[in-house]
């Protein structure tokens, strides 16, 4: 099955990638949205003081 | 003059980086007619294909923000390194690993489970984690290795420039797009801002005051005329290079180190530490005890935004 790639999604805050795969008749056949990216906030904050918290998670996203 | 091939990348980071270039305005017009902007995520559609494609070193100058913690983003890295005569490590999180870096206190396991497997918000009954190849009826879909620890750009590449900053000043950015039109960068290795502390450059006063208590930031209006440091705030200006215009002490805000350490200082959070210690009043054990309690999250503060470039580097210093 072909597969075209979308590598990376641009435009947009963050990270992502499309796949798409195409039938025989060049239609597509599925689709798949992929986020390449991983940071972990919910896990690396636990454990700070809660007030600097409002330090911390804005750059969960600066855009 | 040919037009300067540009070029802005984005590896683990949060966007405000490339907002910051953008928060330069109207002078963004004169980087157009400066430069040819040839890969910018963000902002335009060009292709990782697109810059697998370009000569190498064709890029001109290329502006890298967000830290290394994955296997795409060492390889984008890598890539960028090879096409490009002038590697700029951009923003807090390539120059020091950054928000991102506090990762480096947990590790990918620990990560995986909270974000995939405990948090509230989810429903995955089955514990299905991320793959970096899975078959799906159609063929397979890949997505890259996410490493234990958190490194900084040039933990994986060598890099000519370092411009720090949680984001950059606008000033600071205008520095570095005045220095490009005008062919007046420095020798390769500097760090674009001043060589001097935060505190060499904070007009608050300081009265040499030893403090017997440190306080958490809710636990007091600070004057805003005095040192923050000797009202007991930790306040990261000692170990933190100057240059950032005074943004969060100017609002009354302690620093916490986003510029990184000033020039002949290994490590941040071992120069802070030497700092606080030498203005601690405290003459017995237990009240030496009680003040470094008081401290309540010592390694998330003195390493808030530089983790991977300490000494420390993190709890898994090794890699994969």
């Amino acid at each position: 099955m072909k597969k075209v790639t979308i590598d990376p999604i641009t435009r947009l805050e963050g990270h992502g990638k499309i796949e798409i795969f195409l039938n025989d008749d060049g239609d597509v056949a599925n689709a798949y949205l992929q986020i390449p990216e991983l940071r972990g906030f919910e896990k690396f904050c636990e454990g700070r003081p809660v007030e600097e918290m409002p330090r911390i998670v804005p750059r969960i996203c600066g855009v | 003059m040919a037009k300067l091939k540009l070029a802005l990348y984005w590896a683990a980071a949060c966007g405000g980086c490339d907002v910051a270039v953008l928060d330069i305005n109207d002078k963004i017009l004169d980087v157009a007619k400066l430069a040819d902007i040839v890969f910018w995520p963000i902002a335009l559609d060009f292709k990782y294909k697109d810059v697998e494609a370009m000569p190498d070193k064709s890029i001109d100058v290329c502006l890298f923000n967000g830290a290394i913690r994955s296997s795409e983003q060492e390889h984008i890295a890598k890539m960028l390194r090879n096409k490009s005569k002038v590697l700029v490590s951009f923003g807090a999180c390539a120059c020091f690993g950054g928000i991102p870096a506090l990762a480096n206190f947990t590790n990918r396991t620990e990560i995986m489970q909270r974000v995939y497997i405990e948090a509230p918000s989810n429903e995955n009954p089955n514990k299905i984690l991320p793959q970096t190849v899975t078959r799906v009826p159609e063929g397979e879909i890949t997505l890259p290795e996410l490493y234990e620890t958190v490194l900084t750009l040039a933990q994986v590449v060598p890099v000519e420039y370092f411009v720090p900053g949680c984001p950059p000043t606008v000033p600071l950015i205008l520095k570095v797009v005045d220095a490009l039109a005008t062919n007046t960068l420095p020798p390769p290795g500097a760090t674009i801002p001043s060589a001097k502390t935060l505190c060499d450059e904070c007009d608050r006063k300081k009265e040499n005051k030893k403090i017997s208590k440190i306080y958490r930031t809710h636990e007091l209006i600070p004057d805003s005329q005095r040192c923050l440091l000797e009202q007991g705030l930790l306040c990261m200006g000692p170990a933190t290079r100057g240059g950032c215009g005074l943004q969060c002490i100017s609002v009354n805000v302690p620093c916490r180190g986003c510029f990184g350490p000033p020039a002949g200082v290994v490590d941040q959070g071992a120069k802070l530490v030497g700092a606080v210690a030498s203005i601690y009043e405290a003459n017995s054990d237990d009240e030496i005890a009680r003040m470094v309690n008081e401290v309540v999250d010592p390694a998330g503060t003195f390493y808030r935004f530089g983790m991977s470039s300490s000494l420390l580097k993190g709890k898994c210093p090794q890699r994969t």
